[in-house]
């Protein structure tokens, strides 16, 4: 029962960070919240990998958050037939909460990506926070599919040697 | 791909596509592959997916609703489950030291590293098949990953409970050859099962099934009680 009581502990302290990603993400409280159960079934599965992955421990939750937000929107997208409109809308003001966790790594990330174009920056932050695939990246800045790759593929290569600096 | 870059550089920026979701499911699973057995590729990924969560810190936290955790423990662990934890009020001291952020990732750290190590059956690392059983009235739900390597398979129970006095049995049901038993699930809800050599060839594209029987399993070798819930095997 040990296992049960970290496991409720872990939902008590990060439930709330998971499910505003799957908000962001989604932006429908009912999916979000379905896809948040998925999310901390994979998390009690998952438990065992997590000391071999070599990731810190939020950043773990947090991406197998992100990408199962991901995942289900991407769904939705091909079941809606593609013509989901893509949300080009800014993130809404973070407030006072996510203020002050976005520290010193957040200005360093956010410092790298404010070296790239802009238009790059946003495809990043699109891919992320979106699930923008490179054909909804082609068809928003309006350039060939490839083009949009090789962009993007160097902007990353900028990105991580800022990053390593 | 029209650009050239240096091997190391194209493995960068690989890494950093396939962090961002952006790679084609045969390029992801390529790389997947890849990074099964190449270290410093995993490490290239883990720096990106490090810095990419940073991109999550603006997301202000939601309470999700009071009757997730329910519903989320209810599938994990059966739906008798009375759970109410206020585990995390110990936190409080944590929290008037540290500051919120700190004492979240640090007991974050803690469960995960010490609690929640499993000590029971493990979920397969990199399972060939997996399946869902599901009974029609989804009253019961099993979910089973087989461990190629090992030539084991995990199967853990997410929702029902065997009838009282009953066992579950868990059978290979191969094209349309008579069911082959796995053997009969033990009352806990997680379990690791040795699939005999003559059988592990045949779990490609086959189903698995549990049935209802008398304590110890079939008294005959063939399903004698309703079959309960069916699932097909698929490839990962």
């Amino acid at each position: 029962m040990g296992d049960r009581r970290a496991f409720a502990s872990l939902y008590d302290a990060t439930s709330a960070k998971l499910f505003g990603i799957c908000l962001r993400v989604l932006k429908d409280r009912t999916e979000a919240e379905d896809v948040l159960q998925d999310i901390y079934i994979k998390i009690w599965r998952n438990a065992g990998q997590y000391r071999v992955n070599g990731l810190s421990p939020m950043t773990w939750l947090i991406t197998i958050a992100r990408n199962a937000a991901i995942d289900r929107l991407r769904r939705r997208r091909a079941l809606s037939g593609g013509g989901d409109e893509i949300d080009a809308q800014a993130d809404p003001a973070p407030g006072p909460e996510a203020l002050a966790m976005a520290a010193s790594d957040s200005a360093r990330l956010n410092g790298c990506l404010a070296e790239l174009e802009e238009t790059h920056a946003q495809a990043v932050r699109g891919a992320y926070l979106d699930g923008d695939t490179y054909a909804d990246l082609a068809a928003r800045f309006d350039v060939p599919l490839n083009t949009m790759r090789t962009w993007l593929r160097r902007s990353l290569l900028k990105l991580r040697e800022c990053l390593a600096r | 791909m029209s650009d050239e870059l240096p091997e190391r550089d194209a493995d960068k920026a690989l890494a950093g596509e396939y962090a961002l979701g952006l790679l084609s499911p045969d390029e992801a699973l390529a790389f997947e592959a890849r990074l099964a057995s190449d270290p410093d590729l995993r490490a290239l990924y883990a720096d990106w997916v490090e810095d990419l969560a940073r991109l999550a810190d603006r997301i202000d936290p939601v309470a999700p609703p009071p009757q997730a955790f329910g519903a989320i423990a209810a599938r994990l662990f059966g739906q008798q489950q009375q759970t109410r934890r206020g585990a995390g009020k110990g936190m409080g001291w944590l929290t008037a030291l540290f500051g919120g952020l700190a004492a979240t990732a640090l007991v974050v750290g803690l469960i995960i590293g010490v609690g929640l190590m499993p000590r029971g059956p493990e979920y397969p690392k990199d399972p060939a098949y997996v399946a869902e059983l599901v009974a029609e009235d989804r009253s019961l739900i099993l979910f089973a990953a087989y461990d190629a390597g090992n030539g084991t398979l995990f199967v853990e129970r997410e929702r029902g409970d065997p009838a009282q006095g009953r066992d579950l049995e868990l059978w290979l049901v191969a094209g349309s050859d008579a069911p082959v038993s796995l053997g009969v699930l033990p009352q806990d809800r997680a379990t690791v099962i040795d699939v005999p050599d003559a059988l592990r060839s045949r779990l490609d594209g086959a189903a698995l099934a549990v049935s209802d029987e008398p304590p110890g399993g079939s008294p005959t070798g063939a399903p004698t009680g309703a079959v309960l819930a069916v699932g097909q095997i698929t490839n990962t």
